[in-house]
């Protein structure tokens, strides 16, 4: 670590008297703005996810639901269906990089790790569909129960571990619902299996937008 | 029972300002000077002078990478500087009480 000098030119020092009581509402504004400015996520950013989630599952659970016999999910549904994941991933990654520009050093690193195991198991979820189809499974159990309820089982054990090591307890609930919500609705079979992880992630994400925007306001009532 | 000072070093606006943004990133994380400078809205010159005060106490740690127009600058809260800030805030709330 060194010193600053060298960046632009010096200005004389201003200490202005600082009565304790503004001190305390500056200090507690800039902590608020600083948050507010670190960090990617929002209510509407949540409450965007469970529209997403729900036209996604939605599109395809409409796509099967005349199906005799089942096949999955159709062409046309499934371009919907990534094509709204898509608008969401890049609505993210643009929040994301707007927050963490000019931020460096471990939580980056751990960031990068945590794409990567994602990414590696998601590709195991997808590995394991293609031997369930090699062993002569059906496809309303490879492309209705297991391809939803593995995924989002995956996805949501990978999220409950990254917020429990953070210690991010509304992040590890919402994590702990999209678990929840993958094991209940494989009971519901592979035609009603995607309306029941809709409207269940759905009213996961909802509730969580809701609780940051009661988060947001107990923390401006505190202050 | 006696209010404890507060720590001249944080108790200036520029520098609470400065401290409580960086406080606002996880332990390890540091940010770029400009972010720095756009978040709190100081001039360059002032920034330097706040930050060279604050890493004199060792509160803040700063640390240059490259050179010429790719040099960039990173700034971030030591443990000491975390730990300054929370016994200022503590004799904040104490002093606040008292009142």
């Amino acid at each position: 670590m060194r010193r600053t000098s060298g960046i632009g030119g010096a200005e004389p020092q201003i200490d202005d008297e600082l009565d304790p009581r503004v001190a305390a509402g500056l200090l507690e504004q800039t902590r608020r703005a600083a948050e507010r400015d670190l960090s990617f996520r929002s209510p509407w950013l949540t409450a965007m996810a469970a529209i997403v989630v729900l036209i996604a599952f939605g599109a395809a659970w409409l796509s099967v639901l005349g199906q005799r016999p089942y096949q999955g999910p159709t062409w046309v549904a499934l371009v919907v269906l990534y094509a709204v994941v898509l608008v969401r991933v890049i609505t993210v990654a643009l929040a994301h990089h707007r927050a963490r520009s000019g931020i460096s050093g471990r939580t980056t690193g751990q960031q990068r790790a945590e794409a990567v195991v994602v990414v590696v198991v998601l590709l195991a979820v997808y590995a394991v569909m293609a031997a369930l189809l090699v062993a002569g499974a059906s496809d309303a159990i490879v492309y209705g129960l297991y391809v939803t309820t593995a995924t989002l089982l995956a996805l949501g054990t990978v999220w409950a571990a990254r917020s429990a090591v953070r210690e991010d307890w509304l992040q590890l609930g919402t994590a702990f619902g999209f678990i929840l919500v993958a094991a209940v609705s494989a009971f519901a079979g592979p035609y009603g299996v995607w309306l029941s992880d809709g409207v269940g992630c759905c009213i996961v994400l909802l509730a969580l937008s809701l609780a940051q925007v009661l988060q947001i306001r107990r923390d401006r009532s505190a202050a | 029972m006696s209010v404890p000072p507060l720590d001249p070093t944080i108790h200036a606006p520029a520098r609470l300002k400065i401290v409580a943004t960086l406080a606002a990133l996880p332990e390890g994380d540091a940010l770029s000077f400009s972010r720095l400078q756009t978040m709190i809205g100081l001039t360059a010159g002032n920034l330097i002078t706040h930050l060279r005060k604050l890493e004199d106490a060792e509160y803040v740690a700063t640390e240059k990478t490259g050179s010429g127009s790719a040099a960039r600058t990173a700034i971030a809260l030591t443990r000491t500087g975390r730990v300054a800030l929370d016994d200022y805030t503590a004799a904040l709330r104490s002093l606040l009480a008292g009142l």
